[in-house]
């Protein structure tokens, strides 16, 4: 089966002034469909860039990138935000709701980019709010729900169009640990039910206990993948 | 539709997320399109107001005169009748009247003064339909029929001329066979028109003027006017066509100053619609482009999301197009209640009497049409949208990987 995401030596360079900061230097990943994977190293490593360049939010200045075996490189950024909308879901580290829509609305926002008829598409809106534990907030607008709350309206907008892939960066990062456990618990379960690919950014160690694959990056270099079973979970 | 239906909400919002700058920039368009519609109203009523006075003492639409007359216009210069054809001519639909005339120049002279004025022999009952002089009489009559012996004469002429209704005054002017003809006529009204048209025009019958002519049956000139302005055009060349030995002249030729008053106001207006249009949109643009920067992060969110850079430079423009919509909205009704007080009129007899002397009327209607008002509307707002597409463009411009950073 072709793999979700092939990174062929991929390098991204940012320049500052003068100055050139490689970011990423030549990463070589292949993540497989319904995979679980973290991706941890110390700040600065490049997780973030690495994301964005898988994402097509970012270009990268060297290699290539495959999702779902077909090349992004010669993509113009309406088809990115095609194939965004139609394959990849994000979940940010900070709050990135829409502040003007409810959380409901939040989550059917996708939706109705993707035409999804109105009763299916505020059943499966709603449904999501349910998943992540978000049941009678739908109305609430973004300055009205905690942290916590936010974050799983993200993760619930990530989710309802049914994305073959997910990419998270710190997502747990702004949450305290009840709240950070539970949004775990919920990705693994989606990640089970609907084989959900999630590939994601963190530092947090109970993420990282949880994920089927780990990977670990220094210096824009990945230092580090090894499998692990789903013992854990 | 599904994307509108989608992207108008949010914009509107959107708007209200900093009411104060969106409340300011509503202030400015509305004011602006205000002032657009005031100034077109105000310059509106100017021409038309001075046209109408101007048209309506004398001119009419348009005048047939003895060729050589506009130049000379003196007893040598007349003419016969219409006749049958140019008679089929005037009678037609397109034409709502015509009268006969006899005007030449001439002497009056009271007890204690002498004038030069423009004698004028009428027909009274056409003169109604086409002059406002017979309805502008103040004191005693107009005259009854075209053998009126009577003189009306203007307000101010009376006083220069120390005399007053019910005296007799001398007219001397020179006859048809060149010798000098005088005669006393008593003064049976007095009209009040403004300044130059009191002091000029003294009215008597047109038989009464013929016969001190020794003009017989023919005529200065004919005034006329038609049904649809539209048509002027059409009916100055039948006419023409009608009567090929006459001068037909358009009231553009007879008062040019008029016609460029008209037609400057028009300009104005453009003018000064582009002034006030050039600083609504400096200010929008602005105003824009600094809620624009302020987002990046999240127009950068909305492309990760999967909203195309079209659709996200859509999203924008709906926000100025609200904002700018509302904004005309609210200045077109602020310049109808505006506009409302005055629609009798505004009396302008308190500004410097100079203004009279371009043969404006006191009074100034100032109204705007429905038509010319959307017009207006439609045009500041499709300038505004269109001005807004920078702001908007830019936002596109924004790199997605924004949406990641802290
Ligand atoms: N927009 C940018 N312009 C210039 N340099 C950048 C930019 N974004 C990231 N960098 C640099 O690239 C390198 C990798 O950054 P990145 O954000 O990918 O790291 P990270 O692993 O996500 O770090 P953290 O754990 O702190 O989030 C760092 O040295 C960073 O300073
Ligand atoms: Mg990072």
């Amino acid at each position: 089966m072709t793999p979700i995401i092939q990174c062929r030596g991929v390098e991204r360079t940012y320049t500052q002034g003068a100055v050139a900061v490689p970011a990423l230097r030549g990463v070589d990943l292949t993540i497989g469909r319904g995979d679980f994977a973290t991706l941890a190293g110390p700040s600065g490593s490049g997780k973030t860039t690495l994301l964005s360049v898988i994402g097509g939010l970012d270009r990268p200045s060297a290699g290539e990138i495959l999702i779902e075996g077909r090349s992004i490189g010669g993509l113009d950024a309406a088809q990115l935000a095609e194939l965004r909308l139609h394959k990849i879901g994000f979940v940010f580290q900070s709050y990135s709701l829409i502040p003007v829509l409810t959380a409901l609305e939040n989550v059917e926002f996708i939706l109705r980019l993707l035409g999804v008829p109105r009763a299916e598409r505020l059943a499966r809106a709603r449904e999501a709010l349910h998943q992540v534990g978000l049941a009678g907030l739908e109305d609430r607008r973004p300055a009205r729900l905690s942290g916590g709350q936010q974050q799983r309206v993200a993760v619930a907008r990530a989710l309802a169009p049914r994305p073959a892939l997910v990419l998270a960066d710190e997502p747990t990062a702004n949450l305290d640990s009840a709240n950070a456990g539970e949004l775990i618990a919920l990705m693994q379960d989606l990640n089970a039910a609907s084989g959900i690919t999630f590939l994601i950014a963190t530092h947090d160690a109970r993420v990282i206990a949880h994920s089927r694959r780990h990977i670990e990056m220094t210096d824009g270099r990945i230092t580090l993948d090894e499998s692990s079973s789903p013992a854990a979970a | 539709m599904h994307l509108l239906a989608l992207l108008l909400p949010l914009s509107w919002r959107n708007l209200w997320r900093n009411p104060r700058r969106t409340l300011i920039t509503l202030a400015v368009v509305a004011i602006g399109t205000w002032s657009v519609l005031i100034f077109a109203a105000l310059f509106n009523a100017l021409a038309t107001g001075s046209r109408d006075t101007t048209l309506r003492l004398l001119t009419g639409h348009g005048q047939l005169h003895a060729a050589g007359y506009l130049e000379d216009p003196s007893v040598s210069h007349s003419m016969a009748r219409p006749g049958p054809a140019l008679r089929r001519a005037l009678d037609a639909q397109p034409v709502a009247g015509w009268v006969e005339r006899v005007r030449v120049p001439g002497i009056v002279q009271s007890e204690y003064r002498t004038r030069s004025v423009t004698l004028v022999g009428v027909v009274p009952q056409g003169e109604r339909a086409l002059s406002d002089v017979p309805r502008e009489v103040i004191a005693g009559r107009y005259l009854a029929d075209p053998a009126d012996p009577g003189v009306v004469m203007g307000r101010d002429l009376a006083e220069r001329l120390k005399t007053r209704i019910g005296k007799r005054v001398i007219l001397m002017v020179q006859a048809a066979d060149g010798h000098l003809a005088e005669s006393g006529l008593t003064i049976v009204g007095l009209y009040a028109a403004g300044k130059p048209a009191e002091d000029e025009f003294l009215f008597t019958g047109l038989g009464t003027a013929q016969s001190l002519l020794g003009l017989g049956e023919r005529l200065s000139e004919i005034s006329f006017l038609v049904r649809d302005e539209a048509a002027l055009t059409e009916v100055v060349a039948e006419l023409r066509r009608a009567a090929p030995g006459l001068d037909v002249a358009p009231w553009m030729e007879l008062a040019p100053l008029v016609y460029t008053i008209e037609t400057f106001g028009r300009y104005y207006t453009i003018v000064w619609l582009l002034v006030m249009f050039t600083l609504m949109a400096i200010g929008l643009v602005n105003t824009q482009l600094m809620a624009v920067f302020e987002r990046q992060r999240e127009f950068g969110l909305l492309q990760a999301l999967g909203m195309r850079p079209r659709q996200i430079v859509l999203q924008v423009v709906l926000e100025s197009a609200l904002l700018v919509g509302v904004g005309v909205l609210a200045g077109t009704a602020l310049a109808a209640a505006t506009l409302a007080p005055f629609h009798h009129g505004l009396d302008l007899g308190f500004l410097a009497p100079g203004a009279e002397i371009m043969g404006e009327s006191r009074i100034l209607h100032p109204a705007l049409g429905a038509a010319e008002s959307v017009r207006y509307g439609a045009i500041i707002w499709l300038l505004a949208v269109g001005a807004a597409l920078w702001p908007a463009l830019s936002a596109a411009a924004a790199r997605p990987a924004a949406a990641m950073s802290r």
